[in-house]
């Protein structure tokens, strides 16, 4: 548990050697002191038990909080003693009383400006006092911010004050102006103007990397983006645009000839987690030979009326269907720029590449043409090219964050071929593609075939999420194992050459791809063991050929 | 448009390699010296205390060697009457030392040993309207203390008595445009914060609000050149927030993003041969706190001397998994 800055006292401590007579001078110290601390302790305690509320309190754990101010009992205390004081005495007086405690906590902040408990303490007495000067307050919070403008108790305890004292939006937003002309860096300005901007028209003078993350946090609304049934597997599948669980706080409702069927709806993996797939597995077969409509029916619990339908029709002679909802090109992956938005963002890229010709290996310049970029070019056709050398530029200026980079990478490849594919398609090819991760493949949903060899793949997890999938090529990546194609029940191919597969054993997590007919491990080091394929064969019956070679009939 | 960096450079006399007996031996005899000066103003915070060490013994494997009987008679002796925990006999209960007192429980399989009806109730008096948590009946809000209130009933398999939805709503509008959480509605992000926040969601199971790339970018921003995480940009680095933003990295699938190597390198600097225990930063005085998130950390990083550790609930994995929790982290 963070209790972190309760322990001030533990931090940037350094150790100093010290010869034997300064350590027993240091423990005779401190032994004085403990004995002092100790006692004030026991008297504190002791008045509390008696119930004895009076200014005598006040001195004694003032005492101990001006050294120690995270022992938060005693400021409990103190907070009791206010509390009496404000029933049985006068307004003035207590309102005296409250001024000095201002000041005993000034005191005492000065010496430790990150303590929890002297700021609380300080709000307590604030929001109880009979007439609380909140301009003084807001002039404390300049004074500690000009001390250390990183100071984010300070900068709590200062809208909290802003709050109270209705200090109007403009001036403040003038302070953080101030502050970050001082200090351009300064992270904490920024943050706080974040939040005095909540609106999504992005300031023209922040950096733009902080400026493509206030565009992006717009949500996408929720929406059912496709519905795949089949007569062969009995089943219906549903992919939504934001995750829900089935249950807590949505239903989902399908109907086949109007009439709703019962039924589990499961995620991809089987887990009770949110997800944008569902799965219903129907208990009876979708009629043959006959045209079969189905519907799908979003209903949050808070909004019935809010509720959606999906609905697709089965002809005589289909075995499968689906429907997909058409998306307005670069709509999925990135939010909509309003025209003057965009205006801003290219003059802001065209300045930015001037200075990346000064800079080349500056990463915050490399960062920031990558998110304009990102941005503005919302299929990532226009600047592809570019976007893919400044990403290869920023690893070789930051080569210790070289994962992220490959997979931020990733992520862009991904989506710049789901933009240009045909929202139909069943196959794909992202071989040399240079992956190291797989992003959005739940819109790989309809996939019948995928070739991702000569990646740099270490898990295939998602690929959960294609529930049509029938071959599969992974050859030439890093795989340890082969988690999440369990989940692939339509799987017949699999083709997983040159990987790190090290035993046999890897591949039993697929005993239940009952369609799985092919495999092929060529080259992994669990070929090392002769009896590989008499393994394998032994416990994935269904497979009809190993390494290209056929099965002998399975040993009885 | 850079800033400059702050950081420490790790000297060649640093240690390299784990030395774990060493720091066994610095955890058992630290709560034997009672009448010791750190010792005793440091009782505000003892129950807490006593998780770090308790934990870090039972991820090294020695947990034995700590008097398990005397720790829960103490606990016992903590419980108040409304069922909140202080961090001592005779300090104020709060939810901060409720979860300590519980992990401790939990780590010994004791929970029965206290009311944990009373516990249940005490937590649950504490969520507000608007989904918060207080610290404790003073007032103060915190997403720490949501953290602090969901873990303490998941590991008492009560979760079911406070209003869940409410709780991520409230941690949700702490959320800020870098992806990460601060300690209020507007407050910066910080990654003790985040890790809470986080480890919350993930209790719940509620990660999929998290933009893991966003926020992923953020964590591994961290990482300074000497290896080490600090807690915000421009700040140092230090042992227990290279905790924090390792588990939380962990938590949200992204802990590849970071240099494995370079860190492991700068926790293992932060040991102290002479005494054991590790320190924030090398060359700096250690203490049982940053001991705890030391272990952690490389236990996290893989090094297989130590017990595998849960990185939401910085517990060793198999209590975790023995008490039959399972999370889902992405
Ligand atoms: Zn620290």
């Amino acid at each position: 548990m963070p209790g972190d800055k309760l322990l001030s006292k533990w931090h940037g401590r350094l150790k100093v050697k010290t010869t034997a007579e300064q350590q027993e001078a240091k423990r005779k110290e401190r032994e004085k002191k403990l004995k002092l601390y100790n006692a004030g302790t026991k008297a504190a305690f002791k008045k509390r038990e008696n119930g004895e509320y009076d200014e005598e309190g006040l001195k004694i754990t003032g005492e101990i909080l001006a050294v120690n101010p995270d022992f938060y009992t005693l400021w409990n205390f103190r907070k009791e003693i206010f509390v009496n004081f404000l029933q049985t005495r006068g307004t003035d007086e207590v309102q005296k009383i409250m001024e000095n405690e201002l000041y005993f906590l000034e005191s005492c902040l000065k010496v430790n400006p990150k303590s929890y408990g002297t700021w609380h303490h300080r709000t307590f007495i604030m929001e109880n006092m009979p007439k609380p000067d909140w301009d003084r307050e807001l002039q404390l919070c300049n004074t500690f911010l000009d001390y250390d403008e990183r100071n984010f108790h300070c900068w709590d305890y200062r809208r909290f004050v802003v709050m109270m004292a209705e200090v109007s939006l403009d001036d403040e937003l003038g302070f953080t102006t101030q502050k970050i002309t001082t200090n351009f860096s300064n992270y904490s300005s920024w943050h706080y103007r974040s939040k005095l901007l909540p609106m999504l028209h992005p300031d023209p003078t922040q950096p733009a990397w902080v400026q493509e993350d206030v565009i992006l946090k717009g949500k996408k609304k929720q929406q059912i983006s496709c519905i795949h049934a089949s007569r062969k597997t009995k089943r219906i599948t549903v992919l939504l645009t934001r995750p829900i669980m089935v249950g807590r706080g949505n239903s989902l409702i399908l109907s086949i000839h109007g009439k709703s069927v019962a039924g589990q709806w499961k995620t991809p993996t089987g887990s009770s987690s949110f997800s944008v797939l569902w799965i219903k597995d129907l208990t009876e077969s979708i009629p043959e030979e006959k045209e079969v409509s189905v519907s799908v029916t979003l209903i949050p619990d808070i909004d019935k009326d809010t509720q959606f339908s999906q609905g697709l029709q089965i002809d005589a002679d289909q075995e499968e269907a689906w429907v997909m909802a058409d998306f307005k090109s670069g709509s999925r992956f990135s939010n909509e720029l309003s025209a003057a938005t965009s205006s801003t963002l290219e003059t802001e890229l065209e300045s930015i590449k001037e200075l990346h010709g000064v800079e080349p290996d500056n990463k915050w310049v490399l960062l920031t043409m990558f998110s304009l970029m990102m941005a503005i070019d919302r299929t990532h056709s226009m600047y592809k090219l570019e976007i893919r050398e400044c990403i290869d530029q920023l690893i070789k200026v930051d080569l210790k964050r070289e994962a992220y980079y490959r997979d931020t990478k990733s992520k862009f490849i991904l989506q710049s071929i789901l933009e240009t594919q045909d929202k139909n398609a069943r196959e794909m090819s992202l071989k040399d593609e240079g992956l190291t991760a797989l992003y959005h493949t739940e819109w790989m949903l309809l996939l019948t075939s995928i070739d991702l060899s000569n990646n740099a793949l270490s898990t295939v997890k998602s690929l959960s999420n294609l529930r049509c999938l029938k071959c599969l090529c992974l050859d030439n990546n890093h795989l340890k194992d082969l988690d999440g194609l369990q989940h692939c029940h339509q799987l017949c191919e699999l083709s997983v050459k040159i990987n790190d597969l090290n035993s046999a054993e890897d591949l039993y997590i697929l005993e239940n791809n009952k369609c799985l007919v092919k495999i092929n491990v060529y080259g992994n080091p669990l070929c090392r063991y002769k009896d590989h394929t008499t393994k394998i064969k032994k416990n994935i019956p269904s497979l009809l050929s190993i390494d290209d070679n056929k099965c002998t009939s399975a040993p009885s | 448009m850079g800033t400059p960096v702050k950081d420490v450079t790790i000297p060649d006399s640093a240690l390299r390699s784990l030395i774990l007996q060493k720091h066994c031996d610095y955890i058992a005899s630290y709560g034997t010296k009672k009448d010791d000066y750190e010792y005793c103003i440091t009782e505000y915070l003892r129950m807490s205390g006593m998780y770090w060490g308790l934990t870090v013994m039972d991820m090294m494997g020695q947990l034995d060697r700590m008097n398990k009987d005397e720790v829960i008679q103490f606990i016992q002796q903590c419980q108040h009457e409304c069922g909140g925990i202080g961090a001592s006999v005779g300090h104020d209960p709060h939810l901060l030392y409720t979860l300590s007192a519980v992990q401790i429980l939990t780590l010994y399989d004791a929970t029965d040993t206290i009311n944990v009806d009373k516990v249940v109730d005490y937590v649950k008096n504490l969520q507000q309207d608007d989904g918060s948590f207080y610290g404790d009946k003073w007032g103060e809000v915190d997403t720490r203390f949501s953290f602090c209130a969901v873990a303490c009933l998941a590991l008492l398999k009560r979760l079911d008595a406070i209003d869940i939805e409410h709780a991520v709503e409230f941690v949700l509008t702490c959320m800020n445009f870098d992806g990460g959480f601060g300690c209020r509605p507007g407050s910066e992000s910080h990654s003790g914060q985040i890790y809470c926040c986080v480890g919350m969601l993930a209790i719940v199971g509620q990660l999929h609000h998290i933009n893991a790339d966003l926020l992923g970018w953020w964590l591994c921003e961290r990482q300074l050149p000497s290896g080490g995480l600090n807690g915000r940009p421009e700040k140092l680095p230090d042992v227990c927030y290279s905790w924090w933003v390792l588990a939380s990295l962990k938590i949200i699938g992204k802990i590849h993003w970071i240099d494995k190597a370079k860190l492991t390198k700068f926790i293992l600097a932060c040991q102290d041969d002479e005494t054991g225990g590790f320190a924030d930063r090398p060359g700096d005085m250690v203490d049982p706190f940053h001991t705890l998130f030391g272990i952690a950390g490389l236990s996290l990083l893989g090094e297989d001397k130590i017990k595998p550790v849960n990185p939401v609930f910085c517990m060793p994995e198999e209590v975790i998994r023995g008490n039959g929790i399972q999370l889902e982290l992405l």
